[in-house]
């Protein structure tokens, strides 16, 4: 009896084992919460949001675009805030929000223009994520 | 109304859209289609956020302002 159940125990035990060993490695899981990877500016984008004609200068009747790249899951709202910058002076061209619901990487574009041209000069997009500043790309009007 | 020399931005335009669902709260005044427009530069679309929202909008006439709308992806 005593070897009987010493045996069962050992076969359970090996068939734990080999169970163990022949699961496949898991695929890398979504992480739990939304990070911003990249930001990048241009004049163009494609279906999938991202900037298809990168720039960092352009034509006053440009729209411009600011796409953003963001892997994990969650909802989460995105910024992008746009500046002009003159000498030490700063004006907001425009902020606009999105709250996302995100269920792994993303792109979400933000797009300006202005009807009678942009005004030369420096300008700067600056991306925030809940409220956290994640990413900045400066440009040019010329 | 610019101020000092600095240059008057106020009409300027934006939009945004993503490859992600976004979540549109709903405010006075709002309808699908206005939602539509406004999202998608297309006011037939109204019919693509009633079926993504299908478990909170019983009546694609009916929203009210506060309700959390999901905006797919088009």
């Amino acid at each position: 009896m005593k070897n009987a159940l010493y045996a069962t125990g050992l076969a359970v035990l090996l068939a734990l084992t080999m169970s163990a060993c022949s699961k496949k490695p898991a695929p890398p899981a979504t992480p739990a919460v939304v990070t911003v990877k990249a930001v990048t500016v241009g004049k163009a984008i494609g279906a999938d949001k991202r900037v298809t004609a990168l720039a960092s200068s352009f034509a006053r009747t440009d729209t411009i675009y600011a796409a953003v790249e963001t892997d994990g899951s969650g909802t989460a709202t995105l910024m992008a805030k746009w500046t002009y910058h003159k000498g030490d002076k700063v004006a907001v061209v425009n902020e606009n929000s999105q709250t996302l619901a995100a269920t792994g990487p993303a792109v979400t574009e933000f797009h300006i223009s202005k009807p009678d041209g942009w005004p030369t000069g420096d300008y700067q997009v600056e991306v925030f994520l809940n409220d956290a500043p994640t990413g900045a790309q400066k440009f040019a009007v010329q | 109304m610019a101020s000092d020399d600095m240059p008057d931005f106020s009409n300027v335009k934006s939009g945004a859209s993503s490859t992600a669902t976004r979540i549109y709260v709903v405010v006075s005044g709002d309808s699908l289609s206005k939602i539509a427009k406004r999202e998608y530069g297309d006011a037939n679309k109204w019919k693509q956020i009633f079926e993504a929202n299908r478990d909170i909008i019983k009546d694609p006439n009916l929203i009210h302002p506060g309700q959390k709308l999901k905006l797919p992806s088009l």
